[in-house]
């Protein structure tokens, strides 16, 4: 179907090119198409066809490419859809009793960089955290949620729109492919459980928005009247990726400290003269769950909508 | 003008005696070719299949950077066939191109391909990584040092909203100089073109680069590829090459700078005095030049009044030899390994730096947990090595397998200059490898002294204020 929308739209653009070939437009179109182009970031190709379209009707134009940038988008997104995409970020938002953490895949780290990019992945991260707010039944200590990728795009962000639509538009901006690899929302049920986020590379002012290759949760409780070490814990959680809390009783030490995959054993990462568990007793803290995710991590085997991907859209060279 | 073979021939009876079962027409033929310029050297390797590698023109490193899919390959791919032509490279395909193996370049994987042509002028390597991070570790590594970029953009898109963070990162390794290359013209008409000229020009100017100026060749790299409609094929290709070959300036070669050569042992030799070993690392070192000996914390004239490779003196050792050079009125005991001989003034040492630093991730050998702010490290780098601290100004921590600029601060002056490689040790492991950025003014004294504080002092001052 899109397919043949395509065509059409090729066989229309290539007609009205034959029309409008006389020197005498060119400056005035040049200029029309620079403004337009300038206006809305658009691709020049699109800009072009737009103004062709509309015989040279720069306002009209500018709609229409708004109107078809959802389709575009979308079109763009179906074709790129079985590129590898393991790069990019993971965001973090929490407050005191709910926390989401986002991650959001691009093909290359330069697009990441990209201010795009970031509004992209911190409209995901604002929606899972509201999602946190409203969706979550209380059960338990701690309500965790895990969302895969197709679960977050069906999210609205703020201004109504779904999240895959605005990764459409994104895809068809930048031109790269990207996904919503997953999510973790989560909410506190209990006034003394406390919700903590982290991120690498961290903000300079720490917020309850950042993100970076690196991020996790985590949920203790501790007493109001000790000094909070919630994200110093964070910290060490990224720093360090242990693979579970451990049990003091069941779980031994590793003999070489750098080994160590237990977070209770492992050396403070801030003052590695601590262990974890020395420092949960001094400060009072009792961990209750943590998420670490890493940005790239998943397998590709295991990556959702990969096997999905019809062969033919697949694409080799360009 | 005698061949490596020749020399290996006169070290090692090995090779000497499958030199003559098999190999003597060949060294009796590089001998033969006693008519070439000085500036030639065969490099000749008796591999059965391995060609040579004739030095005959400067060399000189470029790289693509582009969107994905502007058709950076492709472009590689057709400059290859389009100089293939011409017998001045082997023609590549867009898939031996393509998949930019992971290679490892001192101990650090790196996703990079290398292909090599030249053009009349010039030798090229041409590098092309996917992304960011391999760009900076390649700038880091040594690896391929570029010395100019094309960037490609596609007539069909223009510049995309990423095109900014390309431009950003050839700044941030160093590239002072790129040609543009507009692909996909075939499927833009001319006013397209024009417009993407324009927005790029205004793009450059605005990253700080020469937008007036900076050439802009426009073209289609699969016409060229497939050998169509050659005005913008490989005509377009053609041009782009010459706008290479002069944007891009020539490095200076190593043999062209002032000498430098870092002290590896001194003796004394009863009734000469006393000789400096080492390896120079760069220039040309002549009998009677004056020279600084600097490290250490000290500083100390000299002449060289003599140079000697292998126990015979020399007239003039050049960049790369192992020699002695005997020094005239300075004791043994003034000199240390780790000091450096360089031509007065253009060595210094400083202690406190700036540095864009690769750390090893755990599979390269490095460690597995992160550090932070105020890790001592051993720095070592030429022949010398020294206690440094380390403070992260961008960030809370490094993580294993990441790239960051790092602040480091010498417990004693040392030689070092700006694009100087090093490693950081922590006890026996290597934890990461840096060049230097920038050299910042030197540490005051009172600055030195709390070099050696601990955690707690600092933690006290800061309470203080």
């Amino acid at each position: 179907m899109k397919q043949k929308v395509q065509t059409y739209s090729k066989m229309i653009f290539q007609l009205i090119r034959r029309i409008h070939t006389s020197p005498a437009y060119k400056a005035a179109e040049s200029s029309l198409l620079a403004k337009l182009r300038k206006k809305t970031g658009y691709t020049i190709a699109n800009c072009k066809k737009a103004l062709e379209m509309h015989n040279n009707d720069a306002d009209k134009a500018e709609t229409w490419l708004h109107e078809q940038a959802q389709a575009m988008g979308w079109a763009k997104a179906t074709k790129l859809a079985g590129r590898t995409a393991l790069q990019g970020l993971v965001a973090v938002k929490f407050d005191k009793n709910h926390g989401a953490l986002v991650e959001l895949n691009c093909e290359t780290d330069f697009v990441a960089k990209n201010d795009k990019f970031q509004k992209m992945i911190e409209d995901a991260a604002i929606a899972s955290f509201k999602f946190a707010h409203t969706k979550l039944q209380a059960k338990g200590p701690i309500t965790k949620m895990e969302l895969d990728s197709e679960q977050l795009g069906t999210l609205h962000a703020e201004g109504g729109k779904k999240l895959s639509e605005i990764l459409a538009l994104f895809i068809g901006s930048v031109g790269e492919n990207a996904v919503l690899r997953r999510a973790e929302c989560w909410k506190a049920n209990s006034e003394d459980v406390k919700i903590a986020g982290y991120t690498h590379p961290a903000p300079s002012s720490s917020s309850d928005y950042s993100s970076g290759k690196y991020g996790a949760l985590l949920a203790y409780k501790q007493p109001n009247d000790v000094e909070d070490i919630g994200r110093q814990l964070c910290q060490h959680i990224v720093g360090c990726a242990p693979t579970k809390i451990g049990d003091k009783e069941k779980d031994k030490p590793a003999k070489n400290s750098d080994d160590e995959t237990c977070l209770i054993f492992q050396e403070y990462l801030l003052d590695p003269s601590y262990t974890i568990e020395e420092i949960l007793q001094k400060h009072n803290v009792e961990i209750i769950d943590y998420v670490r995710f890493s940005c790239g991590e998943v397998p590709e085997s295991c990556m959702p909508g990969v096997e999905k991907q019809p062969l033919e859209t697949v694409q080799t060279l360009q | 003008m005698a061949s490596i073979t020749f020399v290996k021939s006169l070290v090692s009876p090995a090779v000497k005696l499958v030199l003559k079962q098999s190999q003597c027409a060949n060294v009796r033929n590089t001998t033969v070719l006693s008519g070439l310029t000085p500036l030639s050297i065969i490099l000749k390797r008796h591999y059965a299949e391995k060609q040579i590698f004739e030095r005959t023109k400067p060399h000189c490193n470029v790289g693509t950077i582009g969107h994905v899919d502007h058709g950076k390959t492709t472009l590689t791919a057709a400059i290859t066939k389009v100089l293939s032509d011409l017998n001045l490279a082997q023609k590549k395909g867009y898939a031996d191109i393509d998949n930019a193996p992971e290679e490892k370049a001192r101990g650090i994987t790196i996703n990079v391909a290398h292909v090599e042509y030249q053009t009349e002028q010039r030798h090229y390597g041409h590098t092309d990584c996917p992304g960011h991070a391999d760009y900076i570790k390649n700038m880091i590594t040594g690896t391929a040092q570029m010395d100019g970029a094309i960037l490609v953009v596609a007539a069909t898109d223009g510049v995309m909203p990423q095109t900014r963070e390309h431009l950003l990162l050839a700044k941030q390794i160093g590239i002072q100089h790129v040609v543009v290359f507009i692909n996909k013209v075939d499927a833009a008409d001319e006013e397209m073109v024009e417009l993407v000229e324009m927005e790029i020009r205004e793009l450059m100017t605005e990253m700080g680069y020469d937008g007036d100026k900076i050439p802009v060749i426009k073209g289609s790299a699969l016409c060229a590829l497939e050998g169509k409609s050659p005005e913008i094929g490989a005509d377009a290709i053609t041009k782009l090459l010459k706008e290479v070959d002069t944007f891009i300036p020539t490095p200076i070669r190593e043999l062209e700078k002032p000498f430098l050569m870092p002290v590896e042992s001194v003796h004394s030799i009863p009734g000469r005095g006393t000789v400096i070993t080492g390896r120079l690392y760069r220039g040309v070192l002549k009998k009677g030049t004056d020279c600084e000996i600097v490290g250490h914390g000290k500083t100390m004239k000299t002449t060289v009044t003599g140079v000697e490779m292998f126990h015979k003196t020399l007239e003039e050792a050049q960049a790369g030899d192992q020699l002695g050079a005997l020094v005239r009125s300075i004791k043994r005991e003034q000199i240390k390994r780790g000091m450096v001989m360089a031509k007065p003034g253009t060595a210094k040492a400083h202690d406190n730096l700036e540095a864009a630093v690769y750390i090893l991730s755990k599979e390269e050998g490095g460690r597995s947990k992160p550090f932070t702010s105020y890790i001592q490290l051993q720095m070592f780098s030429m022949t010398w090595d020294c206690a440094s601290q380390v403070t992260i100004p961008e960030k809370e921590m490094v993580m294993p397998g990441e790239d960051a600029t790092l602040k480091l601060k010498l417990l004693k002056p040392m030689v070092c200059e700006t694009g100087q490689r090093f490693t950081l040790r922590l006890g026996d492991i290597t934890l990461g490898t840096g060049v230097i950025t920038k050299i910042n003014n030197n540490l005051s004294e009172e600055e030195r002294s709390k070099l050696m504080e601990g955690k707690k002092a600092r933690e006290k001052a800061a309470a203080k204020k």
